[in-house]
């Protein structure tokens, strides 16, 4: 018998002793929940929204915007005042801090911007904003000389022995360290002053280099963490530089323990520039994937921010939210009317668990894509190559439902691309406003007088998130109103994602977020060929367009030509219909949290976090100036 | 005894080379591209090269390359060409700590751009086998008597009552049993803790709800080798001997009709290690199955490797430790 006992008995005290080994840590002064898991901390590799957020904890570009003007005014960070750019709009001088420093003390300097640009410059660092870098003089010859270079390279490596292929890719990085400082026009003439120019002037560049990728990185830990491929001669980045204990940074926060898929810890940088404006000193973010557990974990006090709250009873926790304001008519009223900033109405009314639920609008666009070529994939002739056709569609679904009892998220119908009131100076077009009877119309003239006999639509769509009640309300919305046969084709979102860049679909749900506050940051996506033109929309006059506003030096006029490039898009040619601006949903107190924006450029800056009423920091609530009213074309709110 | 170590263990380099062929075949298949971010898109020339960085390119450099690093061979040529001392001399010219060294480099994810493979397999492993270990210590506790109990009085209402459980702990799923138990234990009765991974009382709803399954079987399992071994002749000895009831059950019976048992432990501890993706959702775990479904959704190539080979491994293993317990508990089986 104890041959069957011993190993149980065994195996209980070795997961007695593994168990004790776990201690938590105190309280942080401020615990969110940051959306699963950061992908990663390499400010040159990221894109997802989660990554961006703990960049501007952990690191700090030379501008950022400040998140509580309603303009989104750029102020200097990193940098000690906004660059002088040259009358031709081409060159920028930057001044750095002097008292600017990395997390061990060291002093941040001009070499550093240019070791890291040049670091994310490389082709083998490419990712998402890679391209941005191709504004710089000599961006882009970089890029492709070094692309060409290691081509070269991996071809000849073949024939070479281990030894000469080693000195082979370690000549190739001198060649392309050389090469950089030839062909960019990027210079520190001393260690606080900063010069480059670009190919041409962009209006919107400041803006761009408040984005993480513009972030500078450590030169001697990452050259540490760097190793020559023999075979390719690309320069890697050994991951574990971004781990606690080794990670140096320049910003607020500095990373002191990160456990991967449990929690992650910051702390103060004690070298920080800026170290008194900081209202918490420690920030505690645990890994909740669950949707629910994260309400859950809000719920219970043990987290202050839920910076996402996805879960299936996010529509009545809105509707509780508005029975709140209900129940408050008397002083919501009021405090509405002066157009408030939403999280400072909140401060004003009771607290109430049912206030602390949060929707504001994004700097995103929920739209559904038109193929616009001329033929189908299948090889037949594409009904909506024809814009009349692709606008009798657009006027046929009614958004107002669809927002309101389809989605039942607090998102706000749009008939526009762009986010009304989030780039400031810009004023939106109407739109196509729902018209069904015009829509049958346009459909007759366009050759459809019996729209049974229209080709059978198809609309293709991933399941998840809510795409599926869209698809079908739409669907019934052109069966009904325009009386078209429609078909539902639903696919897994990475073979989604493969149709849509080829072009495999005749209609499709789609979305856009911008990356900064310019309207080209939506507009560029319809240009002829651009990489993120699903629907295959080509048109030249639109092209032109955007061309002359690149070349226009007067901002009004440039942002009249670009206001008549998005009126053109979802009036006229309309290769997409817009159908609402996407939301941000938040979980948090507004009496108890300060610093959350609710301004729709939808950028978080946490370091200016402040838990009311803890004694420490300023203890004093932020929010955004009211809001000026927004005019249309129609001369009406949007 | 020691021939079948040494034989299982020379066969499962060739084991683990088949599953990775087989398994990087299937994955590759998989429609999308692993880099692919949001909506977003970069221009070809950016795409080529973020492809390029990983080897996805082609099959076939992804192929070979992953053999390479994995198996150790690029370690090995980097140590003998002496490219391994240059680098340490380079880092120690500048005052730094050298990154670890790595001899088999299961890559980095492409998903989480920070960790590599061998640093994700490192952190949940440990978490996933503390929760199937627990788990597969309360499924022998609570299947085995069980199952006795059912076992020495086939067909009374103890034996159905018995089965009828282990019908239940078979059939629900454990996002059931696991929304059931946090419901009644937490919530009503405010017991233990939702979510989270450390201390005991952490571990102990998790656990349960994951060994379930695994108890309803071995119930099942041990009823049926009593039922067998109580009809047998040395049962009818040692009553003969005039044994009290218990020590025939516990001593001669029990010890028989463990053994099919004991051979459903190897699979069951490496599924309860690895199979307890939605265990882990329900209770918030930090622990490996939650890779194996994430893995495939991004089509993280290196992790879904890297989480099948783990899988794969422990699999062979643990089935080697049970033909070794089974020669240890019973002395006659010749493997």
């Amino acid at each position: 018998m104890w041959r069957l006992v011993l190993p149980l008995i065994t195996l209980i005290a070795a997961i007695a002793l593994s168990a004790a080994a776990d201690r938590p840590l105190p309280r942080a002064d401020f615990t969110f929940i940051n959306r699963g898991d950061v992908t990663t901390l390499d400010v040159h590799q990221m894109s997802w929204m989660m990554d961006l957020r703990m960049a501007r904890l952990l690191c700090e570009g030379l501008v950022r915007p400040n998140i509580f003007t309603r303009e989104y005014t750029l102020e200097p960070a990193a940098a000690e005042s906004l660059p002088e750019i040259s009358p031709d709009g081409r060159t920028y001088t930057f001044h750095l801090r002097q008292n600017a420093r990395w997390s061990n003390g060291e002093p941040v300097t001009a070499r550093d911007y240019l070791f890291s640009w040049r670091r994310a410059m490389l082709p083998e660092n490419s990712t998402d904003y890679t391209t941005l870098f191709w504004l710089m003089e000599g961006g882009r010859e970089f890029f492709d000389l070094r692309t060409a270079d290691l081509k070269a390279h991996a071809e000849r490596a073949k024939s070479l022995s281990a030894v000469e292929r080693h000195a082979a890719a370690q000549a190739l990085w001198e060649k392309s360290c050389a090469d950089f400082d030839r062909l960019l026009n990027l210079h520190a003439p001393d260690d606080h002053t900063l010069v480059f120019s670009l190919t041409r002037r962009v209006p919107y560049f400041l803006d761009l280099m408040s984005m993480p990728v513009f972030y500078p990185v450590y030169p001697p830990l990452v050259t540490a963490h760097d190793s020559v491929d023999p075979d390719s001669a690309r320069v890697k980045t050994d991951p574990s530089w971004t781990k606690a204990g080794t990670f140096i940074t320049n910003g607020p926060f500095r990373l002191s323990v990160w456990r991967f898929k449990r929690d992650m810890r910051l702390e103060a940088n004690p070298h920080y520039w800026n170290l008194a404006a900081l209202n918490v000193r420690t920030i505690a973010i645990p890994t909740v994937e669950d949707p629910n557990a994260a309400v859950m974990a809000f719920r219970t006090g043990a987290v202050d921010w839920v910076s996402d709250v996805n879960t299936g009873y996010r529509g009545e926790l809105i509707s509780q939210k508005e029975a709140y304001y209900a129940d408050h008519r008397a002083e919501y009223a009021p405090l509405a009317s002066q157009a408030l900033d939403p999280i400072e109405i909140d401060r004003h009314l009771p607290p109430d668990p049912r206030a602390t639920m949060h929707a504001y609008p994004a700097f995103g666009t929920y739209f559904y894509n038109f193929n616009c070529r001329p033929k189908l994939p299948d090889g037949r002739a594409n009904p909506f190559a024809d814009p009349k056709v692709r606008r009798a569609f657009a006027m046929s679904i009614d958004k107002q439902v669809l927002a309101r009892d389809v989605r039942r998220s607090g998102e706000v119908a749009t008939d526009v691309l762009i986010p009304p009131g989030s780039i400031n100076g810009y004023r939106s077009p109407r739109g196509l406003s729902f018209d069904p009877a015009q829509g049958r119309a346009l459909l007759a003239e366009a050759g459809y007088p019996d729209p049974a006999k229209f080709p059978a639509v198809e609309i293709l769509f991933n399941k998840d998130s809510g795409h599926d009640l869209i698809a079908e309300f739409i669907a019934r919305q052109w069966q009904s109103n325009l009386g078209v046969p429609v078909q539902l084709l639903t696919k897994e979102i990475k073979v989604f994602r493969d149709d849509l860049r080829s072009g495999t679909f005749m209609t499709s749900r789609a979305g856009w977020y911008g990356d900064y506050g310019d309207p080209t940051t939506f507009l560029e996506i319809n240009r002829t060929a651009d990489g993120n033109n699903d629907r295959g929309y080509s048109n030249p006059a639109y092209d032109a367009l955007l061309d002359r506003a690149e070349s226009e030096r007067d901002a009004g006029a440039r942002l009249e030509l670009l206001h008549e490039a998005e009126r053109m898009i979802v009036e006229d040619e309309v290769p997409l219909i817009p159908l609402f601006v996407q939301n941000n949903f938040y979980l948090f107190d507004a009496h108890r949290l300060s610093g959350i924006s609710s301004h729709p450029r939808s950028e978080q800056q946490l370091f200016r976090v402040d838990v009311l009423g803890d004694g420490k920091g300023a203890d004093k609530a932020l929010a955004l100036p009211p809001r000026k009213p927004m005019v249309n074309d129609n001369g009406r709110s949007p | 005894m020691t021939r079948l170590i040494l034989t299982r263990l020379a066969q499962l380099p060739l084991v683990l080379l088949a599953v990775y062929t087989l398994t990087l075949a299937l994955a590759w298949a998989i429609p999308g591209n692993p880099l692919e971010n949001s909506e977003r898109r970069p221009p070809p020339e950016v795409e080529a090269a973020m492809k390029a960085q990983y080897n996805l390119d082609s099959f076939a450099s992804f192929y070979w390359s992953y053999l390479d690093s994995a198996t150790g061979l690029r370690a090995a040529r980097d140590h003998f060409s002496g490219r391994s001392d240059a680098e340490r001399q380079r880092l120690a010219d500048l005052h730094l700590a050298p990154p670890p060294r790595r001899v088999f480099d299961l890559g980095p994810s492409l998903q989480y751009r920070d960790q590599r493979v061998s640093e994700i397999i490192a952190g949940s492993l440990p978490v996933s086998a503390q929760l199937g270990v627990i788990a597969i210590i309360l499924a022998i506790l609570i299947g085995t008597p069980a199952g006795v109990l059912g076992g020495v009085r086939p067909g009374t209402w103890i034996d159905s009552l018995s089965l009828a459980i282990a019908l239940i702990g078979i059939s629900l799923p454990s996002f059931v049993t696991g929304t059931l138990l946090v419901l009644v234990f937490p919530v009503w009765l405010g017991l233990g803790k939702v979510g989270g991974w450390g201390s005991l009382s952490q571990m102990l709803l998790p656990a349960l709800t994951l060994s379930l399954p695994f108890a309803a079987y071995i119930a099942r399992l041990t009823r049926m080798g009593m039922v067998e071994a109580m009809s047998s002749d040395y049962v009818r000895t040692a009553r003969a001997k005039g044994l009290p009831e218990s020590a025939v059950v516990m001593r001669h019976a029990l010890k028989n009709a463990a053994l099919p048992v004991v051979s459903y432990l190897g699979p069951a501890c490496a599924m309860a290690m690895t199979g307890s993706f939605v265990v882990e959702r329900v209770f918030n775990v930090p622990g490996l199955g939650q890779h194996f479904v994430n893995a495939v959704q991004n089509k993280d190539l290196f992790l879904i490797i890297g989480v099948v080979l783990v899988f794969s491994t422990m699999l062979v293993l643990f089935n080697l430790v049970v033909d070794v317990l089974y020669r240890w508990i019973d002395p006659r089986i010749k493997v």
